[in-house]
């Protein structure tokens, strides 16, 4: 039994933050990732995929309940095996299927290594002056958002 | 002896071509000229929509499984429209002609389906100028919002997700929409096909719709996000399709030109020999009468 249990913690990074519900059903996870203008991950066999949703954050493993969930600006992060790739995402939708298999649409996604901090803050800067003293309210409006996804893609920058 | 038989050999070669009594040398060769013209013309089109085929399709591709990934739940949960739904027809093709039958194609499959269909019809939306011209023959009164300046360069996600907006926004009142476009099969050929859209309801009300968790709100937005992929899967592949049958056509039109710069350099020389021997003709019974 104990070698049993190394075996599996074998496959696993091991994580302080967040403890694991057990282990993926045979078919395991099957993610497609998509963003309009590439297919990062298509029919892919993953073990764990972290996503931002509106409603908090949640890990989708295989055999999770099918939902549909949107995405708020912020990190996506698939792990196949021992290793992990994070992803920042303007936005989209996350669906899962009864067949185990996770579908996430997004408009824009990119891996968050190739972000540069120094334009991040250059841009916040920028549109958080926008928010502040715009023309419009619809200028206003958006720059609010901008600064929403940099304010967040700036965490995620400094985060790793 | 000479003389009899120049006239009979040059009308016997134009039958083929057009009926020419006295076609002279000078009609012949501007005829030829500009045939050629046309020929470098087409030629050099169709060079330029190769090009653009390649990447168009590599575009298609994204998009397709883009599409095809968003649209997973609704099939997945066998989602079929409600009896009394409204539909909107959205036909998409492009403002560019030279391209074959795209427009026609687009435009006689959203008449066929019009017709076939038993849901009241919400109203029309056109893509592009072009199917704008063919819709307008048919169904002038459905036409709701029209779109143009489509199909300079692959559409991007947020051309369509502008479209998509304006559709969802306007006062045009509708439960579910079908997209109308052309699907690329091969080099050589594409069939219009209809991408459905559904309602909340018709989803709500689907076999495997219990299977799914999700909030309220979230299914709204859902269905927004996913007209507009649907809507940008559709501008993606008729683009490569119009690309493609552009190509198609060119060539053809290249090959055509071709043949008749041959038909008409035959009748030219023929023609020019024909003028020669007549003269020659004067010279020897000038000649022999001294």
């Amino acid at each position: 039994m104990n070698f049993l249990a190394r075996s599996v913690r074998a496959v696993r990074p091991v994580r302080l933050v967040r403890s694991y519900a057990t282990e993926a059903a045979a078919t395991g996870l099957r993610l497609t990732f998509a963003v309009p203008h590439q297919t990062i991950y298509k029919d892919a066999s993953v073990a764990q995929v972290n996503i931002a949703a509106v409603s908090g954050d949640m890990g989708i493993l295989a055999s999770h309940v099918p939902s549909i969930e949107q995405l708020r600006p912020g990190v996506i992060e698939v792990l196949e095996g021992a290793s992990s790739k994070k992803f920042f995402v303007s936005g989209g939708f996350a669906t899962m299927n009864p067949d185990s298999s996770l579908n996430i649409n997004a408009i824009e996604a990119f891996p968050v290594e190739d972000f540069s901090a120094e334009t991040i803050r250059h841009n916040l800067a920028e549109a958080q002056r926008i928010a502040t003293s715009g023309a419009t309210e619809e200028e206003k409006l958006a720059a609010k958002i901008e600064v929403e996804v940099l304010e967040s893609l700036q965490a995620a920058v400094n985060a790793k | 002896m000479f003389a009899t038989r120049a006239q009979p050999v040059a009308s016997v070669l134009s039958a083929g071509v057009q009926t020419r009594n006295m076609a002279t040398l000078r009609e012949i060769q501007l005829r030829l000229n500009s045939i050629k013209n046309i020929g470098k013309i087409t030629k050099s089109m169709k060079m330029i929509a190769s090009t653009k085929v390649s990447k168009a399709q590599r575009a298609m591709e994204t998009a397709r499984s883009y599409g095809a990934t968003s649209a997973a739940v609704y099939k997945n949960a066998n989602t079929v429209p409600l009896e009394t739904e409204s539909n909107i027809w959205v036909v998409s093709s492009s403002d560019r002609g030279l391209c074959g039958g795209i427009h026609s194609s687009v435009a006689k499959a959203t008449r066929k389906l019009i017709a076939e269909d038993t849901a009241p019809v919400a109203g029309v939306v056109v893509l592009g100028d072009k199917a704008k011209n063919q819709m307008t023959r048919s169904n002038r009164g459905d036409i709701k919002l029209s779109f143009n300046q489509i199909g300079k360069a692959i559409p991007t996600f947020a051309e369509a997700s502008a479209a998509a907006d304006t559709i969802l926004t306007s006062d045009v009142k509708f439960d579910t929409a079908t997209i109308i476009y052309n699907k690329f099969q091969s080099a050589i050929a594409y069939e219009a096909t209809p991408i459905k859209n559904y309602s909340i309801e018709a989803f709500k009300a689907s076999e495997n719709f219990t299977a799914y968790e999700l909030d309220e709100e979230v299914l709204e937005n859902y269905n927004e996000f996913l007209f507009a992929n649907n809507l940008y899967w559709a501008l993606v592949e008729g683009h490569a399709s119009e690309m493609s049958a552009k190509r198609n056509a060119m060539e053809n039109a290249t090959k055509n030109a071709g043949e008749m710069v041959d038909r008409l350099t035959m009748t030219y020389n023929r023609t020019r020999q024909a003028a020669i021997t007549s003269e020659l003709v004067d010279i020897i019974t000038g000649a022999s009468a001294l």
